[in-house]
């Protein structure tokens, strides 16, 4: 029950993000709000890092450098959020990037890219992408 | 609208890796550490693209109002609950609420305005779909065992 709790709001959380996003962006521009609020969470982060005690920061040397970068991405994604959360709405933008999140991590899957552990298409999944599709075209027509 | 469905797509596939990538990382180091390395990147890749874009207008902050400064702390909100969900529930089922929550919750915005958004009212057609992408998402994390291929 707790962790259902705990993914409910990790959910809405997300979505509250989009939209506080593409609010603040009335007043500032897409790339003052990706930096700002990527700062303030940097900060956070970083002291309850320190808190915690827990430095392990020498064990990121045993990390590809090609995972490391994984974080540079955040520029792309908040501006292209922003973009279509203002083109689109929200409903049919969070309806676009999770069905584009799913298929790219399906293909990685499937492919076995990036050294995760390969595996195999089922129908299951197959039938949840087609019907994500429908949804979606749903939504837009 | 094609131009604002491609950034949606550019957007979910970017985050697509970026999950491969934070959770290679995170093998290795604990969610804190990833989270600040991550928000940390993330902050210095927008600063110099806004830089290299805006040049120094990037500093102008004329309409800057207090709470801008803390919605980055919804970002940590997120790192929490996730985190805390999956350990609680396993990556496969929570990520499909965490995901289903946030169809669910986009759809609340639209139709309510709150924060000052456009209302979009709600058609049973809208509920419809969203209905449909989650048992979509439904089936495709939770339906059938993956066999991992040898």
């Amino acid at each position: 029950m707790k962790g259902i709790f705990f993914s409910f709001f990790g959910g809405a959380f997300l979505t509250l993000q989009g939209v506080a996003n593409s609010q603040i962006s009335r007043d500032l521009s897409t790339w003052q709000v990706a930096t700002i609020t990527q700062f303030t969470g940097f900060i956070i982060a970083g002291l309850i890092l320190i808190m915690m005690c827990k430095g392990d920061s020498l064990e990121l040397k045993k990390v590809k450098p090609l995972y490391l970068s994984g974080g540079t991405f955040a520029a792309v994604i908040i501006f292209s959020n922003i973009s279509a959360y203002k083109q689109i709405g929200v409903t049919f933008s969070v309806s676009a990037l999770l069905l584009a999140q799913l298929s790219l991590s399906f293909i990685i899957d499937s492919k076995g890219w990036f050294g995760v552990t390969k595996q195999k298409m089922q129908l299951p999944q197959f039938i949840g992408l087609v019907l994500m599709m429908a949804g979606i075209i749903l939504l837009a027509v | 609208m094609l131009l604002g469905l491609s950034w949606a797509i550019l957007a979910g596939s970017m985050v697509s890796l970026q999950n491969v990538f934070n959770s290679k990382v995170n093998e290795h180091v604990n969610p804190w550490s990833t989270t600040t390395l991550v928000l940390g990147l993330g902050f210095l890749a927008s600063f110099l693209s806004g830089f290299a874009f805006e040049g120094m207008e990037l500093f102008q902050l004329h309409n800057m109002k207090p709470w801008y400064w803390f919605s980055g702390l919804v970002g940590i909100g997120v790192v929490i609950c996730v985190t805390q969900g999956v350990k609680l529930l396993g990556p496969t089922f929570s990520i499909s609420i965490v995901m289903a929550a946030q169809l669910v919750f986009a759809l609340a915005w639209d139709s309510t305005g709150l924060l000052g958004l456009e209302k979009v009212p709600l058609t049973f057609k809208q509920l419809a779909s969203i209905l449909i992408i989650i048992a979509g998402m439904i089936i495709f994390k939770i339906g059938g065992k993956r066999k991992t291929a040898s």
